[in-house]
């Protein structure tokens, strides 16, 4: 900016513009007037020229028209064709020229000549030569003259005239150009002359002013200079100008001022430089003082510290008398030398390479070093080693100061070794205390062997040990192969053990063997020490046997060892006692654990110590584990609750653990509803050393012995009873037959009572041992093959006779042969239906019914007596269980015939049941398996034509009294695919009749007493529900009767083949399937038969 | 005067027996019945001198029968329980009950016959 501001004010470059200004003035000005002459000039020559051609084309112009008229006479006067040929040439050249004429710059009076020209020309080439021509041709010449005499040559003229006038015109003018511009010339001349001299003036003036402003200043400069190199002060005033000379004005002014100031700078710098120098003579003389304390120091050092000094290359330089006195070496034997004289024996070759490495860096190394005088002896010495730099910093020399330590090193490691034979000594302690410690406290045998060996090993070092507790053979070894140790709990262990049992300990020394020796090239010595840990009784109860190898064992040691085994043994001693009395708790706990009675301690503070196994089944007390301690609220409150007595119990509890009751006590109690526990529960108080220390618990539980107690006594009073009863009859009425006198049918009476009621007894009695014996196993059972339907039909006919029940059988087993007891079902058999009998008073129809079902015979016996109330149902098969109500009870019974069938049924492999609906009857049933070998390839033929189903078999009523001929032909019906209902009695058979769809009855004439076949036959054809079945006859008798004929399908007379009976009714059913014949119309069970037709 | 007896046991044969037994006495009626509601029924019905009870009944009890009893009635009437259970607490219960006497099965009829006269001719 500064600059910038300058420039414009800078000398140099007013007077740059000035010069600038002046010479493009000049310039100008010369060109200027250069072009103006030049233009001045330019113009006159143009105007000559034009002159010029003017003129000349004006004299061409009066040649041309003077050749045309010469030729044009010519031509008239020759009449020569070739002038003719050159007058068109001229005639045409004068048209040219003429418009060139034309075209120049023309004053007025000659453009009237030109047009006057002009004019003629365009007459003179169209008119007047053709007519010259013309003339010519012709020969008339007077017409040519006529015409030359016209005036049409007159303009001719007149132009040529003034041709010659133009021409002198011209040259004047041209003459006048001339002079003109000579004189122009001239006038130029003069004005250079006169701008030369005006210039010359303007330069001096310019000079002039410019020394004026540059000089001054620089004189008075010149004159400050001056003055201020002769020192004194400048004294210039401020010129304000702002150009090159006023700066340099103002940078000298600058200048001037800065050197005065520095000259007052350099003033107090020196004084500054003189205070300095007097405190470096002070130094000075400091430094010399300290310098001779250096000095009285280094002899103080000399006396004290060994000193020496090395060169840079480790050379000893000069050693002090410290350092010969304390190596032993003499200064001649260490000058020379490097620092490899004395090996440093604490100080490895790594950590002296880095004290060098230190060092070489310039840095102190100090520390203690061991090493040997020359006669050998340990020499410690506190080293220190410093470098000296020389003035560039290289190590020159290293200074070596020692002072002698051995005697404190010797203190400090007799410290050390005290404080490590005190540390071992503690060790020793320490290791004794934890022996003492494991040895107390192991209760495992294997583990307390474990750690005395561990611990001999660590107090003495063993090499090899072994460890044995002879009772129970556990050998602990370190280092023993295992046949070694086999002597010592093998075989031949007694002859091993017997030294030792003599003498208590001994030791060894051997040769080492292979193993021993390792790796050692001589021969080694290996140190047995054997020794026994013995109880009071002087018995072996351990062995300790350890070897060193190549260390003798001191008396010391020994002692000690021995000292160890005495002490082990009363540790050993305990721990068989301990082994002795937990064997015998675990005994004592298995046998309570394994007890069935529950058995519960607890402690005089009322804590549950132990439960058995039993008692925390008993109480649901499952998650108790040994040890685990109850507190007596829980317990009481968990116990009691389950209990049915929980008062009871509670008290019993709280009495019993009172601090006061010294007796056991007792008492039952029951747990839950359904299947009710009974526990007889005893407390005994328990004391050790006349102290209470809790109360036992025996629950035992009762409930089998409850049970059987219970079932004993019902027994007995139940058998008493039923015993009594009739006895007091027998007793009663006899007593009345002896004692009073009475009518002969009373006596009769009473006899008759007498006897039913004796009866009754014996077959009580006879019922009760049955019973008895069978369920005690005494019962044998004759096994037979017997055919089921014939046991029963032969069961059924004997009470054919009773009259009152009427019992039909419905047989559908195939095959249904069984292996059982005959004598034993039948008596099952009678039973039932004496039952199904006595159960039924009113109704008269019991049905027996059999049929297959997988692997057995099923049969039923079905009553509409008085049924069973559901709920003793179960109890049915009980001894002495009778339905318990006022009409069974008038009906009478042992109570004991539903138990004895049971108890036969199976034992014969079979099973028993009931099912009953009170007021409508009972269905008694068992099925007894079937044998095995045949069964039922026929069924499955029949199966097949019968379509499948037993629903489906037709139905075939037998009508016959004889059992044995009913059964015969029943088997074979049966065989043939048919379901067979028994009948014997006409009227039962007819009522069935006019219910069930029968394909058709067999009838035997020879029936019961009242009525006989022919009636059934007639019954059965005059009712509309049964006229249409087909009736087949089997009769003993002839055919007599033919009037009944008619109705009868077949007349089989007796004795026929049982085939052709099965024959006839396989006959009547083909057709009946082939007519689809309804059978049976009436009674609303249409179907029954519809089906069995499309069937 | 006509005392009646009423004889309750579920046995015909022995209900006839004691009948029987008794109907050599002069001025007694005897009635059956076979079971201890018909029993309550009668008793309800009308007041009787003497009630021989069996024991061991079906559905109701001797001793069960006592317990329908209401104590003004079992006071005024003599009760003898016919029972074959001899055991003392079965006669306990029958005494607490309100049984006065006891009669084991099998009984002697004479024996009866005598202890059934004095009870009756006891009472006023």
């Amino acid at each position: 900016m500064r600059n910038l501001k300058l420039k414009g004010r800078s000398i140099k470059t007013k007077y740059y513009r000035i010069l600038l200004l002046l010479f493009v003035a000049i310039m100008a000005g010369g060109i200027g007037l250069v072009f103006y002459i030049n233009a001045q000039q330019e113009q006159l020559d143009q105007k000559r020229e034009v002159l010029q051609h003017k003129t000349a084309t004006i004299n061409e112009l009066a040649v041309t028209l003077s050749e045309v008229f010469f030729r044009a006479r010519g031509y008239v006067a020759t009449q020569s064709e070739n002038e003719l040929a050159l007058l068109n040439a001229a005639v045409k050249g004068l048209d040219g020229i003429l418009e060139q004429y034309s075209s120049l710059k023309l004053s007025a009076e000659e453009v009237r000549y030109r047009d006057d020209l002009k004019v003629f020309y365009e007459q003179y080439k169209s008119q007047t030569l053709p007519e010259v021509m013309l003339l010519v041709k012709n020969n008339d010449y007077e017409g040519i003259r006529n015409l030359s005499q016209s005036g049409s040559t007159r303009a001719v003229n007149e132009f040529l005239s003034y041709t010659k006038q133009f021409k002198a015109n011209s040259d004047a003018l041209l003459n006048e150009l001339n002079s003109r511009s000579i004189r122009q010339a001239d006038t130029f001349t003069f004005i250079a002359f006169m701008l030369s001299t005006l210039l010359l003036l303007f330069f001096t003036l310019l000079i002039w002013q410019m020394l004026k402003v540059i000089i001054d200043p620089i004189v008075k400069l010149e004159e400050a200079t001056n003055s201020l190199a002769a020192g004194e002060a400048v004294m210039l005033g401020k010129l304000h100008k702002q150009d090159e000379i006023g700066r340099l004005y103002e940078a000298f002014l600058n200048m001037a001022h800065s050197i005065q100031d520095k000259e007052e700078e350099l003033m107090m710098q020196n004084e500054e430089l003189h205070a300095q120098q007097d405190e470096l003579q002070d130094q000075q003389f400091r430094l010399e003082r300290s310098l001779s304390e250096i000095e009285s120091m280094m002899k103080a050092l000399n006396q004290t510290s060994a000193v020496g000094i090395l060169s840079n290359k480790g050379v000893f330089t000069y050693v002090n008398d410290n350092l010969s006195v304390y190596t032993g070496y003499k200064s001649s034997e260490i000058i020379g030398y490097t620092y490899r004289l004395f090996e440093l024996h604490n100080i490895a070759e790594p950590q002296v390479e880095q004290m060098i490495r230190k060092l070489s860096t310039g840095g102190v190394w100090s520390g203690e070093t061991e090493l040997e005088t020359k006669e050998g002896a340990p020499l410690w010495l506190q080293l220190t080693v410093m470098p000296y730099l020389n003035d560039e910093g290289q190590i020159y020399q290293y200074i070596l100061i020692a002072n002698n330590i051995t005697s404190m090193k010797n203190v400090q490691q007799e410290l050390a070794e005290t404080l490590k034979s005190t540390e071992q000594t503690s060790m020793m302690l320490e290791l004794n205390n934890q022996l003492n410690h494991e040895i107390t406290y192991t209760l495992d045998k294997q583990e307390f062997a474990d750690k005395f060996n561990q611990f001999m090993n660590r107090l003495y070092s063993f090499d090899s040990s072994l460890f044995l507790l002879v009772k129970d053979k556990i050998a602990v070894v370190k280092g023993v192969p295992p046949e070694n140790v086999e002597r010592y709990i093998g075989e031949g262990s007694k002859e091993i053990l017997y030294r030792l049992s003599v003498e208590k300990s001994y030791m060894v020394k051997r040769v080492g063997s292979v193993r021993e020796q390792g790796i050692s090239a001589n021969e080694v010595y290996c140190y047995d020490y054997y020794t026994t840990v013995v109880n009071a009784e002087d018995e072996i109860l351990a062995v300790f046997c350890g070897t060193r190898i190549g260390h003798p064992f001191t008396e010391e040691e020994t002692d000690e060892i021995q000292g160890m085994m005495n002490r082990v043994a009363l540790a050993i001693e305990r721990l068989f006692m301990y082994e002795e009395i937990e064997n015998g708790r675990k005994l004592n706990q298995d046998i309570v654990n394994n007890v069935n009675e529950g058995i519960q301690f607890v402690g005089t503070d009322g804590v549950i110590q132990h439960i058995n196994k039993a008692l925390s089944q008993l109480f649901s007390y499952e998650d108790w584990t040994e040890g685990m301690l109850i507190p007596k609220e829980r317990w009481m409150e968990h116990f009691t609750l389950q209990v049915n007595e929980s008062e009871e119990l509670g008290r019993f509890y709280q009495k019993a653990m009172s601090e006061h009751t010294t007796e056991s006590s007792a008492m039952k109690y029951s747990i839950g509803k359904e299947d009710m526990k009974h526990v007889d529960a005893y407390a005994i108080p328990v004391f050790r050393r006349e102290v209470r220390v809790g109360t036992l618990f025996v629950h035992r539980d009762i409930t089998r012995e409850y049970e059987l107690d219970l079932m004993k006594s019902e027994l007995v009073s139940t058998v008493s009873h039923e015993l009594r009863t009739p006895l007091s009859s027998v007793l009663g009425f006899t007593e009345l037959l002896l004692s009073k006198t009475m009518k002969p049918e009373k006596q009769l009476k009473y006899l008759e009572t007498i006897h039913k009621e004796a009866k009754r007894l014996t077959e009580l009695i006879n019922d009760f041992l049955d019973l008895q014996r069978m369920e005690s196993g005494t019962q044998l059972y004759n096994v037979e093959k017997v055919n089921l339907s014939e046991t029963v039909l032969s069961v059924i006919d004997q009470y054919k006779l009773s009259g009152t029940h009427h019992i039909l059988l419905e047989d559908e087993a195939l095959n249904p042969e069984v292996e059982v007891d005959k004598d034993k079902i039948i008596q099952v058999l009678t039973n039932l239906l004496s039952n199904a009998i006595k159960f039924s008073p009113g109704a008269g129809e019991i049905k027996v019914m059999l049929h297959n079902e997988p692997g057995s015979i099923m049969v039923r016996i079905q009553d509409h007596g008085l049924g069973i109330p559901k709920n003793q149902i179960g109890q049915l098969f009980q001894k002495f269980r009778r339905v318990d109500n006022s009409a069974s009870k008038r009906i009478g019974g042992t109570g004991l015939g539903l138990a004895i069938c049971k108890e036969i049924i199976e034992k014969q492999k079979g099973t028993i049941g009931i099912e009953s609906v009170e007021g409508e009857g009972s269905t008694v049933w068992f099925r007894l398996p079937v044998m095995q070998a045949e069964t039922g390839h026929p069924e499955e033929e029949h199966s097949l034509r019968w379509s499948a189903g037993k629903e489906q078999k037709p139905d075939v009523m037998i009508v016959e009294d004889d059992y044995s001929l009913s059964l015969l032909l029943s088997e074979e019906l049966k065989g043939k695919g048919f379901r067979v209902t028994h009948h014997y009695h006409p009227q039962k058979a007819f009522d069935q009749a006019v219910k069930t769809p029968f394909v058709a009855i067999v009838v035997d004439l020879m029936l019961g007493d009242e009525l006989d076949g022919w009636d059934l036959i007639r019954m059965l054809k005059n009712d509309p529900r049964t006229e249409k079945v087909p009736i087949v006859i089997s009769s003993a008798l002839d055919k007599d009767d033919k009037s009944m004929m008619d109705n009868v399908q077949k007349y089989l007379t007796k004795p026929y083949p049982p085939g052709e009976l099965s024959g006839t009714l396989q006959e009547i059913v083909d057709i009946q399937l082939k007519t689809g014949e309804v059978l049976f119309p009436d009674n609303g069970e249409a179907g029954h038969g519809a089906a069995l037709g499309e069937g | 005067m006509v005392q009646k007896v009423l004889i309750v046991d579920d046995e015909e044969v022995l209900r006839m027996l004691i009948e029987d037994t008794l109907e050599d006495l002069e001025n007694v009626e005897t009635h059956t019945a076979e079971n201890g509601g018909e029993a309550l029924a009668r008793l309800a019905a009308e007041p009787y001198d003497l009630v021989i009870l069996d024991y061991m009944m079906p559905v109701m009890t001797g001793i069960e029968v006592l317990c329908e009893l209401d104590g003004e009635l079992k006071s005024r009437t003599p009760i003898m329980m016919l029972t074959a259970k001899a055991q003392e607490m079965d006669r306990n219960r029958a005494r607490e009950a309100g049984a006065r006497y006891f009669m084991p099965k099998p009984f002697s009829p004479m024996e009866l016959l005598q202890l059934v006269e004095d009870i009756l001719s006891e009472k006023p």
